[in-house]
């Protein structure tokens, strides 16, 4: 079996078992193959898998954990049962204090096995065995108590769809690559160091010296090369999977603290009809009673692979599910009679999880911004923004004054709206509201930019700039309010334009700090491929993840950052979160600055927001205190520090 | 010494905001032209693999961001490069005039082995605009530039319409292949890169 084979687990009993078990999970899921018409086989089933959201035995979840098999594509499941109704079962009244939303928030619905980096297996002297599944995101799933046993059978039958290899440092921790796929052969020997040292140093670890030259990876690298990697590699931080461990049962508490909560306000604002229907297939399959054969709960379970809904969804890690975005009806709930909002960071933290409705973004973005204050009421705001109007006017009458007699000897001038003209004609003119010829909205965001580098002369216009206008000015429909929008928000972004570029080296040095501290090796393999500069990152961190999604995704991806809830710099563990995403891929590559700078920008458009969203939340959270300390005060989007606050620009346009 | 296998040639474009640096590559690359490019944030390239004699190449064309505001992340992006276009627009002098920015920023930035024979290669874009009316950098003075800077070739383009694209890109790869092989291959003072009519370009120095 591949690269399985490269260690000698003979000494595990697991191991041992393991090629009658296996056959056996192979037969039985070609016979189930017969009836399934979708092509996924279950190959693996067991009952009785819980997990222990808390301490508390009532709170304790069962559900059916499986693996299936669709094409070359191994994945894994957990489903928790549905709640029996007291005396509907041998089981039934110790879920009962949890109610089934719940439960389903604990769902694993068909993680791909090669998203699993390892797998952790625990034998209590007391009390059942469980395993602890490592995402290669880094994030973990809660332990999985297998009250029935079966730990053996689960991790045998991996080994013959997967190549699994047991760690070198712990007979407990087994890592996981999948066999389909060659390059991330050559990935196990570069980030796993001590797992493939059991193969290549064995001779005084036991191991018979034959097994040296017949056990090593047989993918097409020398072995002189795959030593140079081991070498490379070799770090004391070597195993991520033990530290994410440590921090899983926090990521955990975390998730179930809120559970609740975000559940009885889905249900009291009954706005959840995308995400219920998602959900049904789940609710329906845990109507089957426990005693349900496999078989038939396999043909049943088979669709939630096939379905592109629950696929896109799969890639739920361990953040909180996003919410539906904020409507009319629960917006006045967080104001007053005179239109104060009640609790700023209780609204924060809606917008962060769900974003508001497009209607309401008019409204709420000036909020979010700071343009107008969350505590100012209606009339406030109404005022603040007429006595605004006839401040832009003004502003806007210093350029539009500018004869052209005047402007010939001003070339400073004639420079900037020529480099404003040139890049208003190609800033997202293939979105409706700008596209066409001699569109007015064209000219409304020269016009804007122009009389912002009047306001701001010293920072003036850089390229960038009219990316951030462009879904403001859309989102406004008004000149004014979108220039002081836009004004707003450059108080904390306009560092990103500084001649020197100190803005973006204190954010990309922040990034890199995150990354140090959240993926060490992905860090180490940064630092060995001589890319810790993060230029790689630029244009993500440069104008917010502008140019990565879609017109209306970044609208969203924008208030949720701007609510500053989690932290203000979300946008850095967005970052992280997208290139622990590809990590493997990055690493399996071996790609070097270019490829690097190359991939990322081609990944434009195919970055999936939410899951990004909750993969930075959840990583924001891991990080904690720990991670907002990396990040130095005066850090964009943070406000400047007092002695940053005059823009040294030296003269360019 | 056996001479030294190379397969990858990096060239920079630089030049200007707004002076066709990304619509040249992809006009060469792809062959299409859009009005709707985005102003280049940070950098990014295209490659295309090119033929000499029986020998394959890939060309790797960094497009930058053309705002000198941007210029000190040219240290991360010219590291290696083998040959470094510079483009201005025909109907902006100033974008002319900073030509000799660029190439001395360049030198400082990629600071390459031997400064004083690294080739670059001028391109004097946009000549399809307006019937070529709203010219105002004649090509006799930008020749005259170039031959002041060590003889820089010259072509005349408009990716707009693909004129002289491929010349110019064809007599970059060569400059580029010369400076990557430096003196382990010997290369003859002639090679005939496959028939493009250069009309209106000074040819290739190579």
């Amino acid at each position: 079996m591949h690269e399985a084979d490269i260690h000698d687990l003979s000494d595990d009993a697991d191991y041992a078992a393991s090629q009658q078990q296996g056959s056996r999970s192979i037969s039985r899921c070609s016979s189930d193959k017969r009836s399934e018409p979708s092509g996924a086989e279950v190959v693996f089933l067991k009952d009785n898998v819980a997990i222990h959201p808390t301490q508390y035995a009532s709170e304790r979840i069962r559900g059916r954990l499986r693996l299936i098999k669709q094409g070359a594509c191994l994945f894994m499941t957990w489903i928790p049962y549905k709640e029996i109704g007291s005396g509907g079962g041998a089981f039934g009244h110790s879920d009962a204090r949890l109610s089934d939303k719940d439960r389903n928030l604990y769902s694993i619905r068909a993680v791909p096995v090669t998203d699993i980096r390892s797998i952790r297996r625990h034998n209590p002297t007391l009390g059942w065995q469980y395993v602890i599944v490592v995402l290669s995101s880094g994030l973990a799933f809660p332990p999985l108590y297998f009250y029935n046993g079966g730990v053996r059978e689960f991790l045998a039958t991996l080994k013959q769809h997967a190549v699994l290899v047991r760690s070198a440092d712990d007979a407990n921790l087994f890592l996981l690559n999948d066999f389909q796929d060659p390059l991330q052969r050559s990935l196990s020997s570069l980030e796993l160091p001590r797992a493939v040292s059991v193969a290549s140093t064995s001779t005084s670890e036991s191991s018979s010296s034959s097994s040296v030259s017949s056990e090593r990876p047989d993918d097409g690298r020398s072995y002189s090369e795959y030593q140079k990697h081991r070498q490379k590699s070799n770090d004391p931080a070597r195993d991520l999977s033990i530290q994410v461990l440590e921090k899983f049962s926090l990521v955990t508490k975390f998730a179930r603290e809120t559970t609740s909560h975000i559940f009885r306000e889905i249900h009291s604002d009954n706005l959840n009809t995308n995400d219920r229907k998602n959900q049904a297939p789940i609710v329906s399959n845990s109507n089957n009673d426990v005693d349900n054969s496999g078989l038939e709960s396999a043909s049943t379970e088979s669709f939630v692979a096939a379905d592109p809904i629950e696929f896109d969804k799969m890639t739920l890690v361990w953040g909180k599910p996003r919410q539906p975005p904020l409507g009319t009806e629960e917006w006045v709930t967080f104001l007053d009679a005179e239109g104060r909002i009640l609790d700023s960071k209780d609204l924060r933290k809606r917008i962060f999880y769900g974003g508001v409705e497009h209607q309401l973004r008019k409204e709420i973005w000036k909020i979010l911004l700071g343009y107008h204050d969350y505590d100012s009421t209606y009339a406030e705001r109404e005022y603040l923004s007429s006595m605004k109007k006839v401040e832009y006017k003004a502003l806007k009458r210093q350029w539009k004054s500018i004869s052209v007699a005047q402007a010939k000897k001003f070339t400073k001038f004639r420079e900037r709206k020529a480099l404003i003209d040139k890049d208003v004609v190609r800033t997202d003119r293939s979105v409706t509201f700008y596209d066409g010829d001699d569109n007015p909205n064209v000219m409304l965001l020269r016009d804007v930019l122009l009389t912002y580098s009047f306001y701001n002369f010293d920072l003036g216009y850089c390229q960038g700039m009219s990316d951030l206008l462009s879904p403001i000015l859309f989102v406004m429909e008004d000149e004014s309010e979108a220039f002081w929008c836009f004004v707003a928000l450059m108080e904390r972004l306009g560092p990103n334009f500084n001649r020197d570029q100190s803005g973006m080296h204190s954010q990309l040095f922040a990034l890199s700090m995150l990354v140090e501290l959240l993926d060490k090796p992905l860090h180490n393999y940064f630092k060995q491929k001589d890319c810790l500069n993060y230029f790689f990152c630029f244009r993500w961190v440069l104008i917010q993840f502008k140019r990565e999604f879609h017109y209306e995704q970044i609208l969203r991806m924008w208030e949720v950052v701007w609510t500053h809830y989690l932290s203000e710099h979300l946008h850095l563990y967005a970052c992280v979160a997208i290139l622990k995403k590809h990590r493997k891929k990055i690493m399996g590559e071996e790609m070097d600055f270019d490829t690097l700078l190359k991939f990322i920008n081609d990944l434009s458009g195919h970055i999936d927001l939410d899951a990004t969203l909750r993969d930075a939340e959840a990583l924001c959270v891991c990080a904690g205190e720990n991670g907002a300390a990396l990040i130095p005060p005066g850090t964009p989007p943070s406000l400047p520090l007092e002695s940053n606050l005059l823009y040294s620009q030296q003269d360019e346009l | 010494m056996p001479s030294r296998r190379r397969t990858l040639l990096k060239v920079i474009i630089l030049g200007d905001s707004g002076v066709g640096k990304t619509s040249l590559m992809n006009q060469y690359v792809n062959k299409k032209f859009s009005n709707q490019y985005k102003a280049t944030i940070g950098a990014d390239f295209l490659t295309k693999e090119v033929q000499f004699e029986d020998r394959l190449f890939t060309l790797q064309i960094w497009d930058t961001a053309g705002q000198e505001r941007f210029q000190s992340l040219g240290v991360a992006f010219y590291r290696g490069a083998d040959c470094c276009v510079l483009v201005y627009d025909v109907n902006v002098m100033k974008s002319f005039d900073n030509l000799n920015n660029w190439r001395e920023e360049f030198l400082i930035q990629a600071s390459p082995s031997d400064p004083e024979n690294f080739p670059f290669v001028v391109l004097g874009n946009k000549v399809d605009v307006d019937g070529g009316n709203s010219r105002v950098v004649s090509e006799k003075k930008a020749r005259a530039w170039c031959a002041s800077k060590g003889n820089i070739p010259y072509f005349e383009t408009s990716a707009k319409e693909g004129v002289n694209v491929e010349e110019a890109f064809q007599c970059i790869a060569k400059n580029a292949l010369k400076t990557g092989e430096e003196e382990e291959i010997y290369l003859p003072d002639t090679i005939d890169v496959g028939g493009g009519s250069q009309q209106r370009s000074s040819g290739c120095e190579c």
